[in-house]
């Protein structure tokens, strides 16, 4: 079987399924009248695991669409960036946070240029937000994150 | 409370200095953020949430619902001048919209729009008033059965307006009914696919799921397809429409209203219903049906008055039953409840300021897209234009602060990382996401209601079949399912739907 849309969709809705109507079986199934924490999702994971084998099955019978390219590089670098922002904003604060998250998901565009007017537009937008979600807003988001605190204390 | 002291209510709730000052500015910021190409409503409500953190409840939900209309109202702005639809209820805007646009005439298409869509807004505005009372009533009377059929009925419909095949979509619902599962089980207290996290005990964060498959997910597939953008705006000269357009539009915008606001009533995708749906019978009843898809005025004051109309009455499901009609609305309800507000049949007499307080500001939000839109739309061609390359990075940062700021817990962050890749992948096998976010959230009710439901009836499931408003709504459920099967309705869900992606 040729990796198709359809067999990537069935073997992710059947091992999804599979492996939370497994978990499932760990919660007390309780009866129809009583319903306990696992008959709901037994029922729904069962439903999942048919619906894929029924999607694979289509892929058997009929050609599905190919599987279309995929563009590895935005798809690793911008969920990363944003994963670096979770890392940093609390130990450096936002401004340096945004900083980071402007820069390296901008990398990833095909007409970046590591430059000084990206670095100075990314810095006016880093000050932007810190000024319209912290000042204006007030969302409790450090400014100075605890990490540079405590380095500027000693 | 009669309609009229309802209404009076609302108007001295929705006229207060901030609150009107907040209807404008979600309407300003709507609008704003909704003309960016490549931005729906989902992603510029979740990129925008944050500005209604620190507010009072009745404004948060006032601007909240201006934010809505006016993403919604710049998604046509952009369907029209540049052929991009932000979302698939705007996809027919498209046909008609941006052909007007190329010859010329984007102006008055523009102006088709507005027009059509004030008037719907001002019609569902009304119908809502009128109709929300009474089904919140009614709804008072509604047994565990009702509810656990009408959510069905909502997934169904959400699946058969899903583009791609049925089967897909099913497999969507599941997945979002597995992951609004994730938590604690308010039943029995027990932590549901949790494993051992304490940041999951409280369940996905609703916002921070629709955040990543829309907001970031579309940035990631849209940055692949960077070079191939077509970067084209069409100018825009007179925005007058002539004697002529006006003719032309006066009837279709009445039957587009009409559709409108019943369509949008219907659980799963009455607005996206709603637009098609107006589309087909103008171009049925015309008597120039050779002019569609060639810039007819017809074809866009039609389905933007319809789709405007159902954007305003899809608020009736979800504030006198709670239930979310759409997408959209599901994430409205989770804006709601970071507010600390349940929608239900109790929002009208717990909190009617509140209620007709938004009642009213939908349709000031409505009268101040009118005066905004038109004057400023240069300012909106300019945004348009902006160079996905500067667009992008902000979009990200917008919607990490966003997400941070729920909970102020970096926990979103990475959930919104991971789901957003998730988004690209279901994009690619061509799964969309809409059942997914509205199971998500009708998921655990599902289970709230059956649960309940088999109590009474002692695990006897024939009650969804005696209860005759619930066999009723079964009924429709099934007719919908039946419907795709029968190659008429199949070949127009495949015309309407495949453009939507």
């Amino acid at each position: 079987m040729k990796l198709s849309q359809d067999v990537l969709l069935g073997l992710f809705f059947t091992v999804i399924g599979a492996v939370s109507a497994l978990i499932a079986t760990h919660y007390p199934f309780g009866t129809s009248s009583r319903m306990g924490p696992g008959y709901f999702p037994i029922i729904v994971s069962g439903l999942l695991v048919v619906t894929g084998l029924l999607v694979l099955l289509r892929a058997r019978l009929a050609s599905s669409e190919p599987l279309p390219v995929i563009g590895w590089k935005p798809l690793v670098i911008v969920p990363a960036a944003i994963v670096i922002f979770g890392l940093v904003i609390e130990p450096l604060g936002l401004p340096l946070a945004v900083l980071l998250l402007t820069i390296l998901s901008a990398t990833t565009s095909v007409k970046f240029r590591l430059d000084w007017r990206a670095f100075a537009g990314s810095l006016v937008f880093a000050a932007f937000c810190s000024v319209l979600f912290v000042e204006l807003l007030g969302l409790p988001v450090p400014i100075v994150g605890n990490w540079l605190q405590a380095v500027g204390s000693y | 409370m009669d309609i009229f002291s309802g209404l009076i209510l609302g108007f001295s709730t929705a006229t207060t200095a901030s609150n009107f000052l907040y209807c404008f500015l979600g309407v300003l910021l709507g609008t704003a953020v909704g003309v960016l190409p490549g931005l729906g409503p989902i992603a510029t409500i979740s990129m925008l949430l944050p500005f209604t953190f620190g507010l009072p409840v009745d404004t948060a939900l006032i601007m909240l619902a201006g934010i809505f209309y006016g993403s919604q109202y710049g998604g046509s702005t952009t369907a029209i001048l540049m052929n991009l639809p932000g979302e698939a209820s705007s996809v027919v805007t498209t046909l008609d919209g941006h052909e007007m646009a190329k010859q010329g005439k984007a102006g008055r298409a523009l102006a088709a729009a507005a027009i059509g869509s004030f008037f719907a807004g001002t019609v569902g505005t009304l119908f809502i008033a009128i109709s929300a009372p009474l089904l919140a009533s009614f709804a008072l009377t509604f047994g565990p059965a009702e509810y656990f059929s009408l959510i069905v009925l909502g997934l169904i419909t959400s699946m058969v307006l899903a583009s791609g095949s049925l089967l897909t979509a099913f497999g969507m619902a599941l997945l979002g009914i597995i992951l609004g599962m994730i938590g604690t089980d308010i039943n029995s207290g027990a932590a549901r696919y949790t494993f051992g996290s304490p940041n999951l005990l409280d369940g996905l964060d609703f916002v921070v799921v629709a955040t990543g498959i829309f907001g970031l997910g579309d940035v990631l597939a849209n940055l692949e397809n960077e070079r191939g953008r077509v970067a084209g705006v069409a100018a825009v000269s007179s925005l007058f429409p002539t004697r002529e357009d006006w003719g032309r539009m006066f009837a279709p915008i009445l039957r587009g209203t009409g559709l409108g606001v019943l369509l949008g009533v219907l659980p799963g995708a009455g607005v996206l219903l709603a637009s098609f749906s107006a589309y087909a019978l103008e171009k049925k009843v015309s008597r120039r049906p050779e002019e569609f898809g060639k810039g007819a005025i017809e074809g866009v004051a039609a389905p933007e008055a319809a789709n405007n109309a159902a954007a305003q009455t899809c608020f009736i499901p979800m504030l006198t039953l709670g239930l979310p009609g759409t997408a959209t609305m599901a994430l409205m309800i989770g804006a709601l409840v970071v507010q600390g507000v349940q929608p239900g049949p109790e929002i009208l007499s717990q909190q009617p300021a509140l209620f007709w307080g938004l009642v009213v500001s939908m349709w000031l939000g409505n009268l101040m897209l009118l005066f905004l839109n038109l004057p400023l739309v240069g300012m909106w061609a300019k945004l348009i234009s902006v160079p996905y390359h500067f667009l992008f990075p902000v979009i990200c940062v917008f919607i990490a602060i966003g997400v941070y700021s729920i909970n102020n817990n970096v926990f979103d962050v990475y959930l919104m990382a991971l789901f957003g890749v998730l988004g690209y992948f279901f994009k690619k096998l061509g799964a969309e996401p809409a059942p997914l976010i509205l199971a998500m959230i009708l998921g655990p009710m599902a289970e709230e209601y059956l649960r309940r439901t088999l109590l009474i009836s002692h695990g006897d499931a024939t009650v969804f079949l005696t209860s005759p408003l619930s066999l009723g709504t079964l009924v429709v459920a099934g007719l919908l399912l039946l419907s795709i099967v029968s190659p008429r309705f199949r070949r127009v869900r495949e015309e309407g739907l495949q453009e939507a992606d």
